[in-house]
């Protein structure tokens, strides 16, 4: 089998005194999409902090190709690979949008024109500031400035959330372009369980800092029991 | 006799630019890093005895010496910051205004030891000595000299930090710095070339201004008040507020002296409450 993209291995980590992940272990491939679900305070973005070097890492692995990059200061993890799209989108409010994205650049693929070919929105608004910007637009620019990174993964945590419809669809759209199109692997931590399914292959729900089901996107989206127990009743009505 | 207005205005900016070149670093320094830099001012003396070291001693001609302590000053911080500063960082501002108050001591005895405890004899070359009278304003050209020097370093720090990617860089790591961090900015390199760079800026006030305010070993402890005025009116980390904070407080301490006197050096305290009352967080604050 190839080696994977990345590796986690009985990872457990969590901030100051509190302990959140325990003993976390799973794989990804090469182009693989992983919805990470689970309710609110489970987890979810502790482990992509971790992965990004934000927490307080307590044990275990994690390995991008092969590479050991646990112990990186949080800086140097863009290079190794990682592209972060955090909960709160932290768009720079002092940089224009186009700052907000050159900052970022590293060679590769994705250039400022790629990225505004994805979300010609950036484009028109290129000269604002990032707080001028609307929810929708700062979640393009946040996904638009993780591309500028060039990674080999990227970590996307709730990009739909609060949204209005129309603006999910699109991101919806964009999401499923890099990953079909472009071959970008992602790692997708989403409330709403039904479109994480959609735009991933595999799924893992965490419970408590502990991964508590495995499965194919597709199987876990037909099991409401699962997601019931899981995820919470609203979604599991909502995917039925 | 009264001094005319524009005289008083006209020397109140120069001495008020001198302050923003000094001051501009510890604005940045304590906005940006968090970080209580009492010994500013003994970087600004250090670029004033390196600039009169090298004229007097080496024969090296005045403007070469700006560049050279700007430099000099900044390398001296670089050494400093790597090898105190970054310790404290996470301190509480007690342990960082007790660390840099004793570098300011030790700056003062380091200064007497090596220079003597009197004033720097220092000679101005002939170009910028002189003065010419326009509409009635006695212009001194070393004073004009200064005004020019504050507009070029303002134009150079507003250029540099809204034009620039290096300047975009120390923007996203004010803004966020985790999130800087998430986008491959080294934060502490960032903000170590930023303080080396503020450190130089003082490097350089400290040698153009020995001419106006001269330079001895007491300068870090005679002047901290003026820069810390600058830093506190103008509010944290803001350049605009810097200038205009240092302008002010140029134009009123001149001209408080010029006119009254008796209390005239207290009129620059008396502005600084008043503008605190109105503004607690300076005048371009960023709390």
């Amino acid at each position: 089998m190839a080696e994977p993209l990345l590796s986690v291995r009985g990872l457990s980590a969590g901030y100051g005194d509190a302990s959140v992940l325990d003993e976390v272990s799973f794989e990804l491939e090469e182009g693989g999409a992983l919805a990470l679900l689970g309710r609110n305070g489970m987890g979810k973005s502790t482990l992509l902090a971790t992965l990004m070097g934000h927490t307080l890492r307590r044990g275990g692995g994690i390995a991008l190709r092969g590479r050991p990059v646990e112990r990186l200061a949080p800086h140097l993890r863009p290079g190794a690979g990682f592209g972060w799209v955090p909960q709160e989108r932290d768009i720079f409010p002092s940089l224009t949008v186009e700052e907000n994205l050159t900052v970022a650049a590293r060679h590769g693929p994705w250039t400022l024109a790629r990225v505004h070919e994805l979300f010609p929105r950036l484009r028109e608004r290129r000269s604002n500031l990032g707080f001028q910007l609307s929810g929708g637009e700062q979640q393009m620019l946040a996904i638009g400035r993780a591309l500028m990174l060039n990674p080999a993964l990227v970590l996307l945590d709730e990009p739909l959330e609060g949204l209005a419809p129309v603006i999910v669809e699109e991101l919806s759209a964009a999401i499923r372009r890099m990953v079909e199109r472009e071959g970008l692997a992602i790692i997708l931590v989403e409330q709403h369980a039904h479109i994480a399914l959609g735009l991933t292959r595999e799924a893992i729900v965490l419970e408590r800092g502990r991964i508590v089901h495995r499965a194919s996107s597709e199987t876990l989206a037909q099991d409401h029991a699962t997601l019931e127990r899981y995820v919470g009743m609203r979604v599991a009505a909502k995917a039925a | 006799m009264m001094v005319s207005l524009g005289n008083v205005l006209f020397n109140g900016l120069a001495y008020g630019m001198l302050l923003f070149v000094i001051s501009v670093g510890l604005s940045v320094t304590m906005g940006l890093m968090g970080f209580a830099n009492l010994a500013h001012g003994a970087f600004a003396m250090l670029g004033g005895y390196v600039a009169t070291t090298l004229m007097n001693k080496a024969g090296v001609p005045f403007l070469l010496t700006l560049p050279i302590a700007f430099v000099a000053v900044a390398a001296a911080s670089f050494v400093l910051e790597r090898g105190l500063y970054r310790r404290l960082y996470r301190a509480g501002e007690l342990d960082q205004v007790l660390l840099t108050i004793g570098l300011v001591f030790m700056a003062v005895a380091g200064a007497t030891y090596v220079w003597g405890p009197g004033q720097q004899p220092v000679r101005m070359p002939d170009y910028l000595t002189g003065q010419w009278t326009v509409a009635g304003i006695d212009v001194g050209v070393y004073r004009l000299f200064l005004i020019l020097v504050g507009i070029a370093v303002t134009a150079a720090l507003v250029l540099g930090i809204e034009r620039t990617r290096f300047g975009a860089m120390i923007r996203a790591a004010v803004d966020n710095p985790r999130m800087a961090q998430g986008c491959g900015i080294n934060v502490n390199r960032v903000f170590s070339l930023t303080f080396m760079a503020g450190s130089g800026l003082a490097g350089l006030g400290g040698a153009v201004g020995i001419n106006l305010i001269g330079l001895d070993p007491g300068f870090p402890i005679k002047f901290m008040v003026y820069f810390l005025i600058v830093v506190a009116v103008g509010g944290l980390g803001s350049i605009k507020g810097s200038l205009i904070a240092a302008l002010l407080l140029g134009v009123f301490d001149v001209g408080g002296k010029y006119y009254v006197p008796e209390v005239g050096a207290f009129i620059i305290y008396a502005v600084m409450v008043s503008l605190l009352l109105w503004r607690p967080a300076g005048l371009f604050g960023r709390r």
